[in-house]
């Protein structure tokens, strides 16, 4: 029914093409004013595009198109207009003069209107000039961009401060200074009829494995949307399972991450137009491994890690957890802790599973109007959460104070999982599990652990199952997984490379006092 | 091939660990130490010949038919209408046997931590679970077991770790006391656990390293007896002669636990962990009835079964008995001699009339499954 009405619809449209459609296809003509109209007619009612005619040397007449703000009209005047109106310019073949005159360092022979089209939006003046039929166009674009700045979501305190920004090529560049080998590809595509959102693929030649790149091509390739605005639209269609709360691929604002995955072998996507990048395949862990844990000496990022897990667990099961032993295993609370606890909740007239659920999503509220407010209007939401909720609530016996105890532990474990995408899915499997342990106890919030760990057994990122080097165990991905293994002994790459240049780096490294007389 | 997935030998001996096990240390320890008594710690060690014998047969079978399981050689070892009888009788023992863990399962969260809950309601979220992993395949079942696996090893250890102050190594003396008979007799319910190794025919076909398949299974056997062992040794230095008269005695030796009055009362979590390896268990069992019935009907793919057979699988874990006690008593007597009937004697002829066709070069199964 949906595509029947869908292809109706698409019929519809296609009676009524735009000017644009109409043309896009055709090369250009001889006719230089027919060029000019059909340019003009596509581009009617866009008022910041500029239409420039002028004589090459006095004589030859041409036209210029750009896009008022993105093309560098300083550049154009300099370099463009001034060299070639100049009357002593001697004027035979326009290819030698752009050539001998223009000093711009791309200059593009374009053939038809759709690639006219291209190079104008992105910012390229096209300059069309009288019995050719073809025109030209010159890499001067330039537009506002916001500077490299620290990423705000991905705070380190050791490690590179810089993080992407909204321009494509400043990001690619920055990347490439990273890894300067020839071996760090990157394949450019577009995506978007309407947006034309450039999506560069990148890798390590060498490094990645080949069907998993040609996966990640074919996926993208199957896009067929009007426009994609930030990455996330593109990551809901490459998902694997677009079911899962899981995130299935990682997204990262900062160069190093992005830089250390490549290495690794997998394949980054960076979509124009978003500081994020998506980092495909992934697994579980790297949603709890921050790029801190790689600069910091082992033993503390090891130690930083377990903290990291153990809190994982917590901010999905503690609520649930205190909710089962407050319902169902009292038993399981030394004497004075019970005694105390059930002298707080003498006045609460609800159950552990209502109060529960009352403070969970009063958190929640807080937490996203805090996110989405003003920054100024913002502390004034934390004082009414901390003083309404935290201190009024219990004293007004509607909430017990071991339930804010529980509740903002929470909030807080859940502040520590690095990346933004896993603490959500973690946040929402929270309340089926609240209602699992209020209704089963101990053996419901089990019961609810198994079926996420069997879900998260059948999940995949692009081939890769999701909670790999776990299940299925490889003894060497663990080093990276349970513990951080010092650099020195991390010589694996990740199993999914496909077991092809494995290794990082030699053995024997381990430094030591002797092993700096021998050279 | 019905399960496109591939396991490898290694994940195949860890989801066969708590398929033995995770009901094997509720009754079982106080079942041996009736016949038993002193020498309980011995009878896993015999019992778990028919495990070693059992890994053999299969993977000796699975040799013979290499890309088949036991439903589908069956087949073709005695002929298509036999085999298909044979078959059903499989399937049915299976489902009976599954059964028998759903109740088992059920008696003991019911009896003692919800007891106000009705045992169709844990049965049944039980059956979800699993059914959401064998939709999953060998492959879900064998991540997910190695990721319970290590929890439930962990949970023994550390139990057997806080209980050594109140172990009394004397009571295991004298040894074989009355001769070897006793823990002879006490060794018989646990084989009939061990047989369960026949199981491993609807996994060998799916190894990806076949030849690893008998190194892996006995190691599993080994691994499963020294638990076995362990356990009863620890019930017997804890409880003495008096370890048959609790119904689930490693359970009642984890009330024992009390560690600066702050670690007690932890007979919760271990029913929640034990809880995980059932989990695996049901699940193995459920997936060899599931792709069993599936290759037995000649289908093509095995899920749509899962859900009907799941509620088949609840309704005969509420008829196999009526209370705990009956349950118990059918274990020692009849289950006994159709386990090992089924799992033993059978998979031998099987093996025996494999090896004559073999021999006599009737290609009837070998052409066409090389």
């Amino acid at each position: 029914m949906l595509k029947r009405s869908w292809r109706k619809s698409e019929k519809g449209r296609k009676m009524q093409k735009t000017e644009y459609e109409k043309k896009e296809q055709d090369s250009l003509s001889n006719s230089f004013n027919n060029n000019v109209q059909n340019l003009r007619d596509i581009y009617k009612n866009c008022s910041d595009v500029v239409f420039r005619p002028f004589f090459i040397a006095g004589k030859g007449k041409a036209i210029l198109v750009y896009i008022e703000g993105l093309a560098n009209t300083e550049e154009i005047d300099d370099n463009v207009l001034s060299p070639l109106m100049q009357e002593s310019t001697e004027y035979d073949d326009i290819k030698t003069l752009l050539k001998k005159r223009i000093a711009v360092s791309n200059v593009k022979e374009l053939a038809t209107f759709s690639d006219c089209v291209d190079q104008i939006s992105i910012g390229n003046p096209v300059i069309l000039i009288d019995g050719r039929a073809t025109g030209f166009s010159l890499d001067l674009s330039k537009w506002e961009q916001r500077s490299v700045e620290e990423p705000s979501a991905e705070q380190v305190i050791r490690g590179p401060r810089e993080g992407f920004i909204e321009t494509l090529q400043v990001n690619s560049s920055m990347l490439r200074r990273k890894i300067r080998s020839p071996e760090f590809k990157m394949q450019a595509m577009e995506v978007g009829r309407y947006t034309k959102t450039k999506v560069i693929i990148a890798y390590m030649d060498g490094i990645v494995n080949k069907t998993l790149l040609e996966e990640v091509n074919n996926r993208l390739k199957r896009i067929d949307i009007d426009g994609v605005l930030e990455s996330g639209i593109i990551e809901e269609f490459i998902e694997d399972n677009p079911y899962s709360p899981f995130p299935q691929l990682l997204t990262t604002e900062r160069p190093d991450v992005a830089a250390a995955n490549l290495l690794e072998g997998r394949v980054v996507i960076m979509v124009d137009g978003t500081p994020f990048v998506m980092i495909a395949p992934t697994t579980l862990y790297s949603f709890f491994q921050s790029n801190e844990d790689y600069y910091s000496r082992f033993l503390i990022a090891s130690l930083i890690r377990w903290l990291r897990y153990f809190l994982v667990v917590m901010s999905l099961l503690l609520p649930s957890l205190y909710v089962a032993v407050l319902t169902f295993h009292q038993e399981m609370l030394p004497t004075t802790l019970i005694i105390s606890v059930a002298a707080s909740r003498e006045q609460v007239p609800f159950p552990a599973l209502v109060e529960a659920l009352i403070m969970e999503i009063t958190f929640e509220a807080l937490r996203e109007a805090g996110l989405r407010l003003p920054k100024q209007v913002g502390s004034a939401v934390s004082i009414v959460g901390a003083l309404v909720i935290g201190e009024s609530a219990v004293q007004a016996g509607i909430i017990s104070a071991p339930m804010v105890i529980v509740v903002s532990f929470t909030g807080i474990a859940s502040f520590t999982i690095p990346r933004y995408s896993a603490a959500i899915a973690i946040r929402m499997l929270r309340f089926p599990m609240i209602f699992l342990a209020g209704t089963l106890g101990l053996l419901g919030i089990m019961l609810g652990i198994i079926t996420i760990i069997v879900h998260l057994c059948t999940l995949r990122s692009f081939g890769v199952p999701y909670l790999s080097p776990m299940a299925p165990m490889n003894a060497s991905g663990m080093k990276d997984v349970l513990i951080r293994a010092p650099w020195w002994s991390l010589r694996t790459r990740p199993h999914f490379t496909g077991g092809y240049n494995r290794y990082r780096q030699p053995p024997d490294q381990k430094p030591g006092p002797k092993k700096g007389k021998e050279k | 091939m019905i399960e496109k997935s591939r396991i490898s030998s290694f994940q195949m001996a860890i989801m066969m660990y708590p398929t033995i096990l995770a009901t094997a240390i509720l009754l079982v320890p106080s079942i041996t130490g009736k016949f038993a008594e002193r020498d309980m710690w011995l009878s896993p060690i015999l019992a778990s010949s028919i495990g070693f014998l059992n890994v053999f047969l299969a993977v000796q079978l699975n040799k013979l038919y290499p890309k088949m399981t036991l439903i589908e050689y069956s087949e073709k070892i005695i002929g298509l209408i036999p085999g298909k009888i044979l078959g059903f009788a499989y399937l049915f023992f299976y489902l009976q046997t599954n059964g028998i863990v759903f109740r088992e399962y059920g008696e003991f969260v019911v009896g003692n931590f919800l007891s106000k809950t009705p045992m169709i309601v844990v049965i049944g979220s039980m059956a979800l679970v699993c059914a959401f992993s064998v939709r999953g395949g060998a492959e879900v079942i064998a991540r997910s077991a190695q990721i319970f696996v290590p929890l439930v090893v962990i949970l023994l250890l550390f139990i057997f770790i806080l209980l050594v102050p109140d172990l009394e190594p004397k009571n295991m003396f004298p040894i074989m006391d009355k001769g070897i008979m006793p823990s002879f007799m006490g060794s018989v319910v646990p084989a009939s656990w061990f047989s369960e190794y026949t199981l491993i025919a609807f996994l060998l076909p799916f190894l990806h390293d076949r030849g690893k398949g008998l190194k892996w299974g006995f190691i599993s056997v080994f691994t499963v007896m020294i638990t076995m062992v362990v356990t009863n040794m620890s019930a017997l230095f804890l409880f003495g002669s008096i370890t048959d008269s609790f119904t689930y005695p490693v359970m009642s030796a984890a009330r024992y636990i009390d560690v600066a009055d702050f670690l007690q009362h932890l007979e919760s979590i271990v029913m929640a962990i034990w809880v995980a390896g059932t989990f695996v268990k049901i699940s193995v069992f459920y997936y060899a009835l599931v792709l069993g019935t599936a290759q037995w009907l000649n289908m093509s793919d095995y899920r749509t079964l899962v859900l009907p057979l799941g509620f088949l699988l609840v309704i005969f874990s509420l008829w196999t008995a009526p209370n705990l006690i009956e349950m118990v008593h059918y274990l020692t007597t009849t289950w006994v001699f159709n386990a090992l009937t089924m799992q033993v004697a059978i998979p031998i002829l099987l093996l025996i009339l494999g090896k004559i066709r073999r021999k006599r070069g009737t290609k009837v199964g070998s052409t066409r499954n090389d």
